[in-house]
């Protein structure tokens, strides 16, 4: 007789942990104070990055399971993000920028004890760029034409010619065990998940201890990594509660210790909470109205800035985001170094709105209380997804302050692909979305002409002097000294309004308040992990 | 009753592939088709293309139909586009689970259905039939997640008598019994949301089946010969309405592997209903159909052992 599948009995041997056999169990005060419970509503999507990769859940959980090269620091506020050493502990450019050296450590070792070399960062880079394999940010490689291993520490990034943040792109992405891993060929990476846990050795501060797919994943510290062993936490439980409602309420229950990814309807419940504290940090994203350039009127700066003036920020910010986010100027976040500090959001003004609007030829000649031009109303469909509450409010109250100069909006609610889909098929007329922006500032993906056919400028705009600004920045040595050119950019962006820029909104989180030692960035909310503790009884 | 038997299997077989095949055109038909790819600058169209074609997304659509039917008639339903690894390997894991909180939910659907059914039909029109029927209809309205979340509220965060989620404590210490008594407890407001809705709506199934054959004229015999009321309704009018309680259970599986979908959410249950949650965010169609086609699956079974049973009780349906 065939005996029955093991997973039949996942239940039973959840509840008897009879598969196995049972370790004695650590009492519950034992638990709690080498463990931290942190929710989430996705799951790791995977332990190959080049699989996995875009989700923020699962880069922040992947940073603690691998190292890369260097390690960028949360300090953009006055210059551009420093890279502190990891894996390397010195590099060199040479060559006009086209030779980037880098020396690795030598005491950097996988889990199994094999050092990591420069044979796991070219294996990396070529896993990277494999057509088979399709890393969905292939594109951050696509500069360098050959990674070389002269010795076993030391490794060499050729690039066609040197760019402001090449060291960022030669950086991107974890290292990944080539011994471990470069047993299965590229073309068979993507159905194969699996074998990647199979065969996981890592080197950061936390080694995957257990993972039930969709439920629980637990990190226990790696003894061996090159990350300080600190005095925290031995077990990281991380539970998976999709319904955000219910993440919430497990939080106010003490089931959970942290969360971040809070709405800032919530927010109120944690500050009364005697067990929680909110923290509140920046973000990289800025919600915006994107105009469609294709379509009239909307191909008018004048048109686009009219409706900029006509739509209460302000009002948005502090009804819908309860005073947890700013009303943005452009795509460069407030406080960050490369903001133009001169740059201020366009006013709430209907007047100067309606003005602006009849100087275009915009009057009520029918007397419909919406403004027409050439027999044609000044009505458009607004999208967005219908995932977002806030942006799903926020394009009802857009209407309703639009409708006092006259123009007649017509919110539309999508599922997030079907809008993708729209949008990028120019097939709209104005869209509300977001971005989070990419810490090298790099506007070219949003804002140049030459991305309107492969890149994300999807709201079709087109300004040369924007263009030259752009391809002026790229040939620039470094970050710092293109700074001049992306505060040009960002005042003709207020100027000709491609979007409205709507709100910066801020992070929020949720930590139990015993926990030390927690730091939210707008780069990561685990990236302190290793040196959270829990605070002793009565403090 | 063979015939009766192969023509219910020919039946179940054709509309498990009409399923497979709807489910699978349905998520191909979605607006962005299959997969999701990164919402990121960083992520031109082109590499987005990329990454369908790793998929076997720029296959023309009947092409990856046929490639699809023929590997899953192997048992081989794909590869999660989102987990990476076998779509049958995923929804296996979440299958048992699925299978005891339903398997409890109709516990309670016909434990509770059967017991307030027979206290309302008792008293026909009476106070408590009154209040009973109030009450079932109320709660066979509310929705699923929102009774999933009052329940939670209630029991785990105002009065936190249970767990608000998940299958099991982080800090469950103890031996096995101490472990089934901590899945119980995290089992109990889960099947608590799925299974009282239902019971609702069999206890009203229960009353209008009893109060209908309480007009047959052999339980006016049996009144007539002196039997004492509660043996007229155990002994003869239970039995009699045996046969499509029965049905009611088989029919009553697919209604709550519907229902348990968001209350599986709700409560991190990591059940079919999650799985498919998931997967349809992710436009995930290999978990999706294969989810589908196990549902399907189990719907077909119920109904098939219901009608089987209600057959093996009655001539008259197997003949007919």
């Amino acid at each position: 007789m065939r005996s029955a599948p093991a997973w039949l009995f996942a239940p039973a041997c959840a509840a008897l942990a009879a598969c196995g056999g049972a370790p004695r169990q650590p009492s519950a005060a034992e638990l709690a104070r080498t463990t931290v419970t942190v929710g989430t509503t996705v799951d790791l999507a995977g332990v190959n990055e080049l699989l996995s990769g875009g989700v923020r859940f699962s880069n922040e959980v992947l940073d603690q399971l691998f190292l890369s090269l260097l390690r960028e620091q949360p300090d953009w506020a006055e210059h551009p993000p420093t890279l502190a050493p990891e894996l390397a502990e010195g590099w060199e450019l040479a060559d006009g920028g086209r030779t980037l050296t880098f020396r690795l450590r030598a005491d950097a070792r996988w889990s199994d004890g094999r050092p990591v070399t420069a044979a796991d960062v070219a294996f990396t880079w070529r896993a990277q760029t494999a057509a088979a394999v399709a890393w969905p940010y292939a594109q951050s490689k696509e500069s360098i034409t050959a990674v070389e291993t002269p010795d076993p520490r030391t490794v060499r990034f050729r690039f066609r010619a040197g760019y402001p943040f090449q060291l960022i792109d030669a950086n991107d992405g974890r290292v990944l065990p080539a011994h471990a891993w470069q047993g299965l060929p590229f073309e068979q990476w993507r159905r194969s998940e699996p074998w990647f846990r199979e065969h996981l050795v890592v080197d950061g501060p936390f080694r995957l201890a257990d993972w039930h797919p969709g439920r629980e994943l637990v990190l226990e510290r790696n003894r061996g990594s090159l990350a300080p062993p600190g005095a925290g936490f031995a077990r990281v439980v991380f539970r998976v509660v999709p319904d955000p409602a219910a993440l919430v309420e497990r939080l106010l229950a003490g089931e959970l210790d942290f969360y971040d990814g809070l709405s800032p309807l919530d927010a109120e419940r944690i500050r009364a909470s005697p067990r929680l504290r909110l923290l509140v940090a920046d973000s990289r994203q800025f919600d915006y109205i994107a105009w469609n350039g294709r379509r009239a009127p909307f191909d008018d700066p004048a048109v686009r800035r009219a409706l900029t003036l006509g739509i209460d920020r302000q009002a948005l910010v502090d009804v819908l985001w309860r005073g947890f986010a700013r009303v943005a100027a452009g795509p460069v976040p407030a406080g960050v170094w490369a903001r133009d500090p001169e740059l201020a959001p366009w006013p709430y003004d209907p007047d100067a709105a309606r003005t602006l609007l009849a100087s275009r030829g915009f009057a009520d000649h029918d007397g419909d209380g919406v403004l027409d031009r050439d027999g044609r109303p000044l009505r458009f469909e607004l999208t967005t997804n219908a995932s977002n509450r806030l942006r799903s409010d926020a394009a009802v109250l857009i209407r309703d302050q639009l409708k006092r100069i006259g123009v007649d909006v017509q919110p539309r609610t999508l599922e997030l692909q079907a809008l993708v889909e729209r949008n990028q098929a120019g097939d709209f007329d104005a869209t509300i979305a977001g971005w989070a922006i990419d810490t090298t500032l790099d506007l070219r993906p949003y804002f140049h002409s030459s991305e309107i056919a492969d890149g994300q400028n999807f709201v079709a705009y087109r300004n040369a002097e924007v263009d030259r600004a752009l391809d002026r920045a790229r040939s620039e040595p470094d970050l710092a000294s293109a700074r001049p050119l992306l505060v040009r950019v960002q005042r003709i962006l207020r100027d000709e309004q491609p979007y409205t820029f709507l709100w910066e909104p801020r992070r929020l989180a949720a930590v139990a308040r015993d926990l030390e030692g927690v730091e939210v960035t707008h780069l990561s909310s685990l990236g302190s992990l290793a040196r959270w503790s829990r605070a002793p009884a009565g403090r | 009753m063979t015939r009766f038997l192969a023509r219910r299997l020919a039946a179940a077989a054709a509309l498990l592939v009409a399923v497979v095949s709807g489910a699978f055109l349905l998520v191909h038909a979605l607006p962005g088709g299959p997969g999701v790819i990164p919402e990121d600058p960083r992520v031109p169209p082109s590499q987005a293309q990329r990454l369908r074609a790793a998929w076997g997304l720029d296959r023309p659509l009947p092409e990856r139909y046929l490639r699809f039917v023929v590997a899953a008639a192997r048992g081989d339903w794909g590869p999660s586009l989102s987990q990476h690894r076998p779509a049958a390997q995923v929804v296996a894991e979440a299958l048992p689970w699925t299978l005891l909180l339903d398997g409890t939910a109709l516990g309670i659907e016909l434990a509770g259905g059967l017991a307030l059914g027979l206290l309302a039909a008792r008293r026909a029109g009476g106070r408590l039939d009154r209040l009973l029927r109030g009450a079932t209809l109320a709660l066979r309205a509310v929705p699923g997640f929102w009774l999933a979340l009052l329940l939670l509220s209630a029991f785990a965060v105002r009065w936190p008598l249970l767990p608000a989620g998940g299958v099991a404590s982080p800090a469950a210490a103890g031996g096995a019994w101490a472990r089934l008594a901590d899945l119980v407890a995290h089992l109990a407001l889960p099947a608590l949301a799925v299974g009282l809705p239902a019971a609702a709506g069999a206890a009203r199934f229960v009353r209008a089946a009893l109060l209908e054959i309480a007009a047959e004229p052999f339980l006016l015999a049996a009144h007539a010969r002196g039997l004492a009321p509660a043996r007229v309704l155990f002994g003869h009018a239970l039995r009699a309405a045996a046969a499509p309680l029965l049905q009611l259970a088989g029919f009553s599986f697919g209604a709550l592997l519907s229902g348990s979908l968001a209350v599986e959410v709700v409560f991190a249950w990591p059940g079919l209903g999650r799985v498919t949650f998931d997967a349809l965010a992710a436009r995930d169609y290999p978990v999706l159909v294969a989810g589908a086609a196990l549902a399907a699956a189990a719907v077909i079974a119920g109904s098939a052992a219901a009608e089987i049973a209600h057959a093996a009780l009655d001539p008259r349906v197997r003949d007919a």
